[in-house]
């Protein structure tokens, strides 16, 4: 990461298609009247918008560089958190989706904490440290939130009506 | 002002199961819509029947979710009548190759400047879990064939490149930036370009889930075949889960008719009797 502009880049980025992510998975549990999941991921998209704000006041006055999909330097495949795609499932349990977003914000507390380490530019060093430090709180709430919610029973996904069922 | 990924979906969500990759690749082309700076009056997608056809109806763009395996002729008669647009084509495997296939192969010889993009799970999803086109032999997860199809699986790639198709490249939806870049270079190489993406069903193939392992991007788009035979070789080494561009060929581009020469008094002339 060279510069600030290039770091702002890249978190507002990472933010955006993190609260895009949570409201999309939202919507989708939401048509098979998952409610409690549905509201933690309104919940986690809230957050992520919250600190999308942050990160675009941040950048007010520097001219951002415009980055094509492919060319962010994530980690992984895509933006490090948003949780990917195929993790869910349509009766997935509050516990699922706490230990999603739980690996989603270790994933943005690692990248964020990588910067902070590697980086040549001293001030990204430092906003890439605090931004580090905010994904630690969340990784810490969000094992809180874990740790008070039970766990699924073995059959969790069994359904009566199973979309698979050939009769 | 610059249009964003988001200003090319629409207000309706999709009904696509929770964890479909399909989700991916939707992101995937409104992303590349905006990479592009597509004016969204200027951009028109469309599909035949299957879950991926769904597509249009999640985008701001024109669409047409029209009849199944027609949605090539229909992109086809769209693009010649208006080439000043930028058409998609998008669909599944089962809409694409099999009750389309002919049109699919004619679509790549024709050569018309459109992009397809086939997503590609190797099941019949919308109407619960069929064996498809592109399904493996041996597969067992139907009831319809418990003993597997028993038929070697259409190879889409082979069937573009000899059939003519101009820009031949091959995603993965778990690795939707890149698919993003495909579909880009797709539709800013000229004549017919396809891109077919694997997108996991996550509800009939499950097991899908592991094409995060299978898949390599071991074609660089930097580095495509410019010339068929090479481009066959690859193939002849491929997997079925290389990921890249496979081809950029220089095949002449299906254009707008000359135009005319004569009147048609005069050509009437020439079959007085």
């Amino acid at each position: 990461m060279n510069n600030l502009a290039e770091f702002l880049a890249h978190a507002i980025t990472l933010e955006d298609e993190s609260a895009q992510r949570f409201d999309e998975l939202a919507d989708a549990l939401e048509v098979h009247h998952n409610g409690d999941v549905v509201e933690l991921f309104r919940k986690m998209a809230h957050y992520s918008r919250l600190h999308l704000a942050d990160a675009r006041e941040r950048a007010t006055g520097l001219d951002l560089p415009r980055l094509a999909a492919w060319e962010y330097k994530w980690p992984g495949a895509e933006s490090p958190e948003a949780i990917e795609v195929f993790d869910v499932h349509y009766k997935m349990t509050p516990f699922h989706a706490l230990t999603a977003a739980l690996e989603s914000e270790k994933q943005g507390q690692a990248f964020y904490a990588h910067i902070a380490e590697t980086a040549a530019d001293p001030g990204v060093r430092t906003l890439a440290a605090e931004f580090a430090a905010e994904e630690a709180d969340h990784v810490t709430l969000l094992q809180g939130w874990l740790a008070r919610t039970p766990p699924p029973e073995d059959h969790w996904s069994e359904d009566m009506d199973p979309p698979a069922a050939v009769d | 002002m610059m249009l964003k990924a988001q200003d090319y979906k629409s207000d309706v969500k999709p009904v696509w199961c929770p964890g479909c990759g399909d989700f991916a690749v939707l992101s995937a082309i409104t992303k590349a819509l905006a990479e592009l700076q597509v004016p969204r009056e200027d951009a028109a997608v469309v599909s035949g029947i299957g879950c991926s056809s769904r597509i249009p109806a999640y985008t701001s763009v024109y669409g047409f979710h029209s009849i199944h395996g027609r949605a090539l002729p229909i992109a086809t008669g769209l693009k010649a009548a208006r080439p000043d647009l930028t058409v998609f084509c998008a669909g599944g495997d089962g809409d694409g190759f099999s009750i389309g296939g002919n049109h699919f192969i004619h679509a790549c010889r024709r050569n018309v400047d459109l992009t397809y993009i086939v997503m590609d799970n190797e099941v019949y999803g919308m109407t619960k879990g069929q064996a498809s086109p592109t399904t493996d032999a041996a597969w067992t997860g139907s009831k319809l064939t418990p003993e597997g199809p028993g038929v070697a699986p259409f190879r889409p790639l082979e069937m573009a490149l000899s059939a003519g198709a101009n820009f031949i490249a091959r995603g993965f939806s778990g690795d939707p930036n890149f698919v993003v870049r495909l579909i880009v270079e797709a539709v800013r190489h000229p004549g017919f370009s396809l891109v077919q993406v694997l997108s996991p069903c996550v509800t009939f193939r499950p097991e899908q889930r592991a094409w995060k392992e299978t898949t390599h991007a071991d074609w660089a788009p930097e580095s495509a075949c410019t010339n068929r035979r090479d481009a066959f070789l690859k193939l002849l080494d491929d997997d079925g889960f290389t990921t890249g561009v496979l081809y950029k060929g220089n095949n002449p581009v299906f254009g707008k008719p000359q135009a005319a020469t004569a009147t048609l008094e005069e050509l009437e002339k020439g079959f007085a009797l």
